[in-house]
């Protein structure tokens, strides 16, 4: 075989590849639509469900998800954002700075499961958060973090040496450098960080399934040791329902629901990055 | 003013600077010349301390600005870069306008309402002024390579350095820009000690009070006294057309 043919094999490989990965996400996206689209009823985004999820809409699981991502950022993007910053700018030790990337990218592929089993034994039985929002935000936090920390420290090491230089030689302090050119440098990378962030969150059941989530009898928390009904939880409870079709229907459209929030927001993470990219090329 | 006795440098094991002693008079200009790699822009950089990130950067020895030693443990390093400034190969600018660029290094030190004050001072201070007066607002990074190399000058001067080190501020600049940098810093000698690292030896030779030979990080013995041209003609004719210089 000359080396011809065999780039035009390895060729034809890559493109079935790409082709089938293509195809599987279209297809699973065809029938998200397919599915779900007839449980899109008027009120289906803002009623409030009924009859046990088989009828009503999905408004109080919907926001209960954004209370819980919006929290779970609160958590993690200080401690990520601390953390980057003092690897990049404060840690000297080439070594130690390895040491910490390989750490976040072993956190980063721990199964999600261990994350709701410690997490709950640590914030839920040892600090006593019980079952609630709070214990679940935490984990998501934990969970959430190696996501954020290695997109907001790619984006601090890409900032070019020069932004820092011109910094110190203006006689500049750490903080202030920080503040003034490192912050404001890398803003869109941190932003693309937190939506991939939330995007995982927002994809995550295991984990809160049994540490921070009712199906029913709440609303809205009340109280930092309230559960918290999510989209998540409604669609796995409905679709153990399988018998029957109106629960299966809603499940469909509450998925349908989900799927658009990650698709938004990693959308919105693929902006901000090109921005970034664009920013960086001045 | 600059003096260093028994500096050396090196990254790791790898020595750029070796057994340095000499020193440097206040409100002079001094050239640097010498190959690639032979230790200059590290001789630049050790005045203000900016090898502190890199992590095998080791020095013997001392070096003092105006009486301070430099690396002694507890000097006050943001003071010293105040009082060091650097100007660099390619010009930095941020993605700022251009107003908020010249002030920057002093922003939180002035008031707001002396912000356009200083901005003013320091611009006709570089010559640029007449060039950007209408467009403060604009992006720093709209104006020419020359015309940004000078804008960072003006940045520099703004937090006020005694002394000024400028690493082949030309190398990317047309002749024309060349020549009004050039110009620029023989206006500043009265109250700055320059240093200004070049590989052109004509240009060390017609700027400069004395020139510095580096070779293989040691200095070699002083091209002094400096032939100047009377005045260089090749300059003077490009200088004529550059805005805003005083006649």
């Amino acid at each position: 075989m000359n080396a011809i043919t065999a780039e035009k094999m390895v060729l034809a490989f890559i493109g079935c590849v790409t082709f089938l990965i293509v195809a599987l996400l279209f297809s699973i996206l065809a029938i998200m639509f397919i599915k779900g689209l007839p449980a899109m009823h008027g009120g289906f985004l803002f009623d409030e469900s009924r009859d046990f999820g088989r009828a009503g809409g999905i408004f109080y699981q919907s926001a209960g998800t954004l209370i819980l991502m919006g929290v779970t950022v609160l958590w993690s993007l200080p401690v990520a954002l601390g953390s980057v910053l003092f690897q990049t700018e404060y840690l000297e030790s080439g070594k130690f700075k390895t040491f910490l990337t390989q750490l976040t990218y072993i956190l980063n592929a721990t199964p999600t499961i261990l994350f709701g089993l410690v997490g709950y034994l640590f914030f839920g039985v040892y600090l006593e958060a019980g079952v609630s929002w709070v214990t679940g935000s935490l984990i998501l936090a934990v969970m959430i973090l190696p996501t954020l920390q290695v997109s907001i420290r790619e984006a601090v090491e890409a900032l070019p040496e020069k932004y820092r230089e011109a910094g110190m030689a203006l006689g500049l302090s750490r903080p202030a450098q920080i503040w003034r050119i490192i912050l404001p440098q890398s803003f869109y990378g941190m932003v693309t960080g937190v939506l991939l962030g939330l995007a995982r969150a927002a994809g995550e059941t295991a984990a809160i399934m049994f540490t921070a989530t009712t199906f029913s009898g709440i609303r809205f928390p009340q109280s930092f040791s309230d559960p918290v009904p999510t989209l998540q939880t409604h669609i796995l409870v409905l679709a153990q329902e399988a018998a029957n079709p109106e629960s299966i229907a809603q499940a469909w459209g509450a998925g349908l629901v989900l799927l658009g929030l990650v698709f938004l927001l990693t959308l919105a993470a693929w902006a901000f990055r090109t921005r970034m990219v664009m920013e960086s090329e001045l | 003013m600059i003096q260093f006795k028994n500096f050396s440098a090196a990254f790791g094991e790898r020595k750029i600077l070796q057994e340095l002693t000499f020193s440097l008079p206040a409100n002079s200009i001094t050239s640097i010349i010498g190959a690639s790699g032979s230790g200059k822009t590290t001789l630049l950089r050790v005045l203000c301390r900016m090898n502190d990130r890199i992590e095998n950067f080791r020095i013997e020895g001392s070096v003092f600005v105006d009486g301070m030693d430099v690396y002694r443990p507890g000097t006050d390093v943001y003071a010293l870069r105040r009082k060091v400034g650097m100007i660099f190969q390619k010009p930095c600018v941020f993605p700022k306008n251009i107003i908020d660029n010249v002030i920057f290094g002093v922003r939180k030190k002035i008031s707001k309402k002396d912000y356009p004050d200083v901005a003013e001072k320091v611009l006709r201070e570089v010559f640029l002024w007449e060039e950007v007066k209408d467009r403060l607002g604009e992006k720093a990074t709209t104006l020419s390579q020359g015309q940004q190399q000078r804008l960072t000058l003006a940045r520099t001067l703004a937090v006020g350095p005694e002394v000024l080190l400028m690493d082949e501020p030309t190398s990317s600049l047309d002749p024309k820009s060349t020549a009004a940098i050039e110009k620029l810093v023989q206006s500043l000698k009265n109250r700055h000690t320059i240093l200004w690292v070049t590989h052109q030896h004509d240009q060390a030779q017609s700027i400069a009070d004395q020139v510095l030979v580096i070779e293989k990080g040691q200095v070699l013995p002083l091209s002094v006294p400096i032939v100047r041209p009377a005045k260089p003609a090749s300059f003077t004719s490009v200088l004529q057309n550059v805005q805003g210089y005083p006649e």
